[in-house]
């Protein structure tokens, strides 16, 4: 190769020296020589030629050389990606896999001719068959019903031949089979594998057994309640105050007789209640807003037809401040409040068999002792007789039993007397008394009974109100009395504050005033000359003496006691009574100013606690 | 009070003739009340019979007349023991005395009791003379 490589410079020479004895065997030099020039020329261009095409083939061997390098990397680069996509392919698989390995759903794939060609364990385990089993055989004789199989098989005929799908892409609800041939309701979604070729399908089946029995007994609890709710006349309601949204149940509307499409709105329930408790209403629910208190609240309704409900509404707060919602329940109370009336008017009436029981009592030991004298004058009486018809008469007989008849007669006179000792009262004392003082202490007395009957009792007692003379413990009976007719008057008031309004005032100059108004049942224009009668009374349970001793009481005071109709509800009982004359000692003589005990006295006067 | 009826008087009469006092048949009170005890016997002597009045039941019972007594008037409400409570006594110790019982208490639910105990009658004081007759007489002349 050196020779090669040098050739180009020293060439001539080595040509010369090989070529020389060529031409010293040629027969003319001159030819030889020129030949031999020639040849060396031809030589020269080959050698060039040869130069060139190696030089030529040695630049394009290099090129090969570098673009096979090229290629090369091409190959592997290619390569590369054919393993990441293999990998990726494998991950995707491995991903599938364990989809429809996991999957709680089943997960069925079909083939165009409608046969199973993937079958996951959920299905496996769902219909009861193992894959293998099952991977070819047309879905139709696996899990769907005989009844159902030719309809499935139409349903798919007609897709495939038409395109036309009435289930694919949606939710639909079928029976399917399982293995043993139970039958149960599956939910299904079809949807069509995107892949060129024949078309093929994926169905994902859900035992929907549990959800379906759910569904059920949601449906019979709601049944259940709604029943319940129509029973017991109980509806329910939700309001969210923030944006004023009201819910109201079936029963609700039945209540309050309003149609089941109309929008719930406090205007609406407005026209429902009662005019004379809608302002109750309304502040009920203003303060509702404003506290967010829980509601307890009874108020009446008016239907239409001018028929009056009595509900009861319950309801608590729920929530946070964002959408806080009251829940609550309104029941009709109509009948349980007209039973609770028939029962409080038996009661009452009860309570009046038992006064008059106790006035029985009283009677039947006055009879008692009465009767034991009496019965000794009639026997001492007959035996007289009979000793004085006897023959011979039994004169000195007759005398002993006449005698023991006037002695029985002055034993029965002396019962009447413990009786009205025993049942009468002792006879007044007077003193200078302070009649508002004398009402501060009546009040005190009766003050937990005026409340249980939720009586609201607002005194107004003058400041500078004379004392006056009289027998204190009687004019606070008095007192008493009127404060305990005024409340009863007012057991039945429930559409207004049951108010008493007890007040004394200076009368006259010389009279102390005072008076008990209430706001209840009223009397009868009539009935207003009988109110101080004994045995009058309009209350059931009362006997009527109340007032007729209180009258007695007032009188014997000099005093005037009487009655007359608010303007508005209700009654006002008055007395007056002279206030203390100058002179009267404070030690209460002058007895003489009050008479003796009449018969009112006799009378179990007012009830004491 | 009105005359004693003509039989009932007659009847009287009966017992008055023909019997001496100490064969009179025994006729007991018991009352707590006085006037009782001091007029029925008298009227009783008048009626015929022999008569004794207690104040108790148990003053009755500790009495040596239980046994001689042919008919028992007896009060309902007393101290102690009572009328009926006297009636149930007897009844346990077999002295089964006919009963007029006699009370000032007018009950009738107390009366049905006593009745249906086996008393002969329950009067309510004060009684006339003949209601007391008729009732000892039917004790003594059951028809």
């Amino acid at each position: 190769m050196a020779n090669w490589v040098t050739g180009e410079h020293y060439g001539g020479n080595t040509l010369k020296k090989t070529t020389a004895p060529i031409s010293l065997v040629g027969p003319q030099l001159g030819d030889v020589r020129l030949q031999e020039a020639q040849l060396l020329s031809q030589q020269k261009q080959i050698g060039n030629e040869l130069d060139q095409r190696v030089a030529q083939r040695t630049i394009e061997l290099g090129e090969a050389q570098e673009e096979l390098g090229q290629k090369q990397i091409e190959r592997s680069l290619v390569e590369e990606k054919l393993h990441q996509e293999e990998r990726e392919l494998k991950r995707s698989e491995a991903r599938n896999a364990a989809i429809l390995d996991s999957a709680l759903d089943c997960i069925v794939t079909i083939d165009h001719e409608g046969c199973i060609t993937e079958f996951n364990p959920a299905a496996e385990h769902t219909f009861g068959y193992p894959r293998d089993e099952v991977l070819g055989k047309h879905l139709a004789d696996v899990i769907i019903p005989p009844s159902l199989r030719e309809k499935h098989r139409q349903g798919f005929a007609r897709y495939l031949a038409t395109g036309e799908a009435r289930v694919l892409g949606k939710r639909i609800e079928m029976t399917a089979v399982r293995a043993d041939g139970s039958e149960f309701p599956v939910e299904l979604a079809i949807t069509r594998i995107p892949l060129e070729g024949p078309p093929s399908f994926t169905g994902y089946l859900r035992d929907i057994t549990e959800r379906k029995r759910a569904e059920q007994e949601l449906r019979r609890s709601e049944a259940f309640l709604a029943e319940a709710q129509h029973l017991s006349r109980i509806g329910s309601f939700s309001w969210r105050p923030g944006t004023d949204e009201i819910t109201w149940s079936e029963q609700l509307y039945r209540i309050f007789q309003i149609d089941r499409d109309a929008p719930v709105t406090f205007e609406l329930i407005g026209t429902r209640i009662h005019p004379e408790d809608l302002s109750i209403f309304q502040e009920h629910i203003e303060r509702s807003r404003r506290d967010r208190s829980d509601v307890q609240l009874g108020f009446r309704l008016q239907m239409p037809g001018g028929a009056v409900k009595y509900v009861h509404v319950a309801a608590h707060i729920r929530g946070d401040h964002g959408q806080l919602e009251y829940i609550g329940a309104v029941q009709d109370v109509t009948e349980r409040r007209a039973s609770e009336e028939a029962l409080s008017s038996a009661r009452s009436e009860l309570s009046h068999v038992a006064r008059v029981m106790s006035l029985g009592v009283l009677t039947a030991s006055i009879a008692h002792e009465v009767n034991q004298p009496l019965s000794g004058i009639v026997t001492n009486a007959s035996t007289c007789l009979r000793m004085l018809a006897a023959d011979p008469p039994n004169v000195d007989g007759a005398r002993e039993t006449a005698r023991r008849t006037i002695r029985d007669g002055n034993r029965a006179s002396e019962v009447i007397s413990r009786l009205r000792s025993l049942y009468g009262k002792k006879d007044p004392t007077i003193e200078s008394v302070d009649l508002n003082e004398a009402t501060q202490e009546v009040i005190a007395l009766a003050l937990s009974e005026l409340q249980k009957n939720r009586v609201i009792l607002r005194p107004e007692l003058a400041g500078d109100l004379p004392l006056v003379a009289g027998d204190r413990v009687q004019l606070q009976q008095v007192i008493l009395n009127l404060l305990r007719n005024a409340s009863d008057a007012m057991s039945t008031v429930d559409d207004r504050p049951r108010d008493l309004l007890i007040r004394t005032e200076l009368d006259d100059n010389d009279r102390a005033r005072l008076s008990v108004s209430d706001v209840g049942i009223g009397f009868e224009p009539q009935a207003a000359g009988k109110l101080f009668e004994a045995f009058y009374t309009t209350k059931s349970e009362g006997m009527g003496i109340g007032l007729s001793v209180s009258h007695s009481i007032i009188e014997r005071h000099h005093g005037r006691l009487w009655a007359t109709p608010n303007s508005g509800p209700g009654v006002t009982f008055s007395f007056s009574i002279p206030c203390r004359p100058e002179g009267l000692t404070s030690d209460g003589t002058r007895a003489s100013r009050m008479p003796s005990v009449s018969d009112a006295d006799e009378m179990p006067v007012l009830r004491r606690n | 009070m009105d005359d004693p009826p003509r039989e009932a008087h007659s009847c009287v009469m009966e017992l008055r003739q023909g019997r001496r006092a100490a064969e009179r048949p025994l006729v007991s009170v018991v009352d707590d009340d006085e006037s009782v005890r001091e007029s029925l016997p008298d009227l009783l002597g008048e009626f015929g019979f022999a008569a004794r009045a207690f104040s108790s039941a148990e003053e009755f019972l500790a009495s040596d007349c239980v046994d001689q007594t042919r008919c028992l008037i007896l009060d309902v409400a007393m101290p102690g023991m009572s009328g009926p409570e006297l009636q149930r006594e007897l009844k346990l110790r077999r002295r089964e005395i006919p009963i007029v019982f006699i009370t000032a208490q007018r009950e009738e639910t107390v009366r049905r009791q006593v009745l249906e105990q086996g008393a002969v009658e329950c009067l309510f004081k004060p009684f006339s003379d003949t209601a007391l007759l008729r009732a000892i007489n039917s004790v003594f002349h059951p028809k």
